[in-house]
């Protein structure tokens, strides 16, 4: 307790101190006596889909973009909730803001097109970060997890870590995102491969509230415990709750793989409960993604259209920000793996996917 | 036998009783795994939060209002505990009982609002619930409480054979509630204004006095309900609350509580609130298509309380 008011008195008078120190140069600043050179004045927004734990590496990214790259402003804003009105309305109102440029999580991947379409008519460059939008799209490109890859390949751990027999469970998140079918697709693919070694049991869906995903996954464990082999879940917080179910349950016979990296998942991996996670990269996406951006948005560089893009159902124009498998060998440096995985996409960016003056 | 089975029919609840003995028997025939005793706790467990969401809601249905802000009320207090006992270092044995005085709190905000202003309970809740969810954002930036004691973490997951722990909370709630809406003055009067506001303020009921109570103890059993989900998830999320508005309204008013005010049923709440647990325990067990969850759910609902009217009408108690 009291470390926690030592804490927050340090943070007062850090922001006290920032405060003031902001108000003298933007005074000094005012009247010509400093001019602090950045190397961009684009202004860029990244906008999640609404409050959610995922894109939380967002702000930091953004904060390391803003820094790294020399841009005059990298903010992360969040809808009030996951609407789409809201989260059209947000990117309108800072636009009107004057932001140049526009990260955006489509959490409609088709109702946020007109946005976008709103956005390009008016000389600003959006893309679509962590997910999708549909094409037709104005969205520059899509930088995100390939649902479809990523899920596959944890199946395929998963069946690994079962030793490639028994039964299992898809824990799949809402029904309505397009990309809850291209995993369920991607969850049978890989079940129908092992030639009727594995079977999919059932999938469990809509369980991406915390209260309905307790209610239903514990449900399913009670019923068919015995006849689960193993369990794959492909939404963040099923992922999270079938960790905590298994470790209330203290069974270790069921394997199981998540999705993402939440302390409640990694910690279930160290003990033993939970075989493994596929990582996602949200950090490298709001960080690459604000890079490209601010190229977009200065005008210097346009999208290569005979790049190498992964073409997926949702989009022509796909770069996969990268996955990877965590497990109790690389706990505790999976965090180096996917800064490496980011610092490859975002060198080799310009090169690959722009065209630059 | 059959004036046994007549006077069965008279009690309001009947068909909700006669809806979950058919229910279980069938799931119990469907699915061995029914009646064990992990999927009994399963069940029990789901039943707590729920049921005191359900009475959250039925207190103010009582008066004739309503409360919207419910669940964003219940996420506040949810995340207001957590933040508390992680990040202040505060006892558990302080915290909870300060979250639910916050719970409490902005329940009495709430009726003296609508007290003072005039307008209507629910544009004033709907209201607050944006204000209460936006202040659990702006804490959380969504981001859940994780480290919570641990004594309140076995408390929502221990049980002793089906019995979860965390079902002693609703079982105190709910014989107090029915305590006090039978057996107490307030409790009397808040039925008393529900039913006919003009007669009760004639016979010298306070009206808005009994209004601020009803929304107060719906802001403290929302608290309750919130401490309980944190207990049961063993983190404070912000999500909490977030799909309590539904069931707020369905467990009541399946139950037979009058959405005019002045009738409402613990009992009938109570096994509205079983039903609904068992109905969704079924879909799992039953492995219903996920994409026709909803559909099978909703006509499962609509069916009990269907049952229920239809013995109502039968025995000239509607």
């Amino acid at each position: 307790m009291v470390l926690a008011r030592e804490e927050f008195m340090k943070l007062l008078c850090d922001a006290i101190r920032g405060l003031a120190a902001s108000s003298i140069l933007a005074g000094l600043a005012t009247f010509g006596v400093v001019g602090l050179a950045q190397a961009s004045d684009n202004k860029i927004a990244l906008i999640p889909g609404g409050p959610h734990p995922y894109f939380a590496p967002w702000e930091q990214a953004a904060a390391d973009a803003k820094k790294d790259f020399g841009i005059a402003a990298v903010d992360f804003k969040v809808p009030q909730e996951w609407k789409l009105n809201l989260q059209t309305e947000l990117v309108e109102s800072l636009a009107a803001q004057g932001y140049t440029a526009f990260g955006i999580f489509p959490g409609d991947a088709v109702g946020i097109n007109s946005t976008m379409t709103e956005l390009k008519d008016s000389s600003i460059p959006s893309a679509a970060l962590a997910g999708c939008a549909q094409d037709p799209t104005d969205a520059a490109f899509c930088l995100g997890t390939d649902v479809y890859n990523s899920a596959y390949l944890g199946t395929k751990e998963l069946i690994k870590a079962m030793g490639g027999k028994g039964a299992i469970v898809h824990l799949a998140g809402l029904l309505v995102d397009p990309n809850t079918t291209l995993r369920v697709k991607a969850v049978e693919t890989a079940v129908g491969e092992t030639n009727g070694e594995v079977t999919l049991l059932q999938t469990v869906a809509d369980t991406d509230a915390q209260e309905a995903a307790d209610q239903k996954i514990n449900a399913l464990l009670a019923a068919q415990k015995d006849e689960i082999g193993g369990m794959i879940a492909t939404g963040y917080i099923p992922s999270v709750v079938a960790s905590k179910s298994l470790r209330t349950l203290g069974d270790k016979r069921i394997k199981f793989i998540g999705i993402d990296d939440d302390p409640i998942v990694l910690e279930a991996i160290k003990d033993g409960f939970v075989a493994g996670t596929m990582a996602q990269n949200p950090y490298g996406q709001g960080y690459i993604g604000a890079y490209v951006l601010d190229l977009l948005a200065g005008g210097g560089c346009t999208i290569k259209e005979d790049a190498t893009w992964i073409e997926t159902p949702q989009t022509k124009r796909f770069i996969d920000s990268g996955t990877l498998v965590i497990n109790a060998d690389n706990l505790t440096t999976y965090k180096d793996d996917l800064k490496k995985v980011t610092t490859d996409i975002q060198s080799s960016f310009k090169d690959k996917y722009l065209t630059c003056k | 036998m059959n004036s046994l089975l007549r006077r069965f029919l008279m009690v309001e609840w009947s068909g909700i009783l006669a809806a979950i003995i058919l229910g279980s028997a069938l799931l119990a025939w469907l699915s061995p795994a029914f009646l064990t005793e992990f999927n009994i706790y399963v069940m029990l467990r789901s039943f707590c939060v729920a049921l005191l969401v359900g009475f959250a809601q039925m207190v103010t249905l009582a008066v004739g209002q309503m409360n919207i802000s419910v669940g964003a009320l219940g996420g506040l207090v949810a995340v207001l505990a957590g933040g508390m006992m992680e990040k202040l270092g505060v006892p558990m044995i302080l915290a909870i009982p300060a979250a639910i005085a916050i719970g409490a709190l902005c329940g009495l905000l709430n009726g003296v609002l609508t007290e003072r202003t005039g307008i209507n309970g629910f544009i004033i809740t709907l209201a607050t619930a944006s204000a209460f969810t936006g202040i659990n954002l702006g804490i959380t930036q969504s981001i859940p409480f994780y480290n919570m004691p641990p004594g309140l973490v076995a408390f929502g997951s221990d049980r002793f054979f089906a019995f979860p722990y965390l079902m002693i909370a609703p079982i105190i709630a709910t014989i107090l509630l029915g305590l006090f809406l039978s057996r107490t003055v307030p409790g009397r009067h808040l039925l008393a204004v529900g039913g006919n506001p003009h007669a009760a303020e004639l016979s010298g009921i306070s009206r808005g006095r009994i209004t601020i109570l009803a929304h107060t103890l719906s802001g403290t059993l929302a608290a309750c309900a919130a401490i309980l989900a944190v207990a049961q998830l063993g983190s404070a999320q912000p999500t909490i609350g977030s799909d309590w508005l539904l069931l707020s309204f369905a467990a009541p008013i399946i139950g037979g509580a009058a959405l005019t005010g002045g009738h409402v049923s613990v009992l009938g709440t109570t096994l509205a609130v079983i039903l609904i647990a068992l109905i969704e325990n079924g879909m799992v067990l039953a492995k219903v298509d996920p994409y026709w969850v909803q559909f099978v759910l909703g006509a499962l609902i609509l069916a009990a309380v269907w049952l229920n009217r239809w013995r109502a009408v039968k025995t000239g108690t509607d």
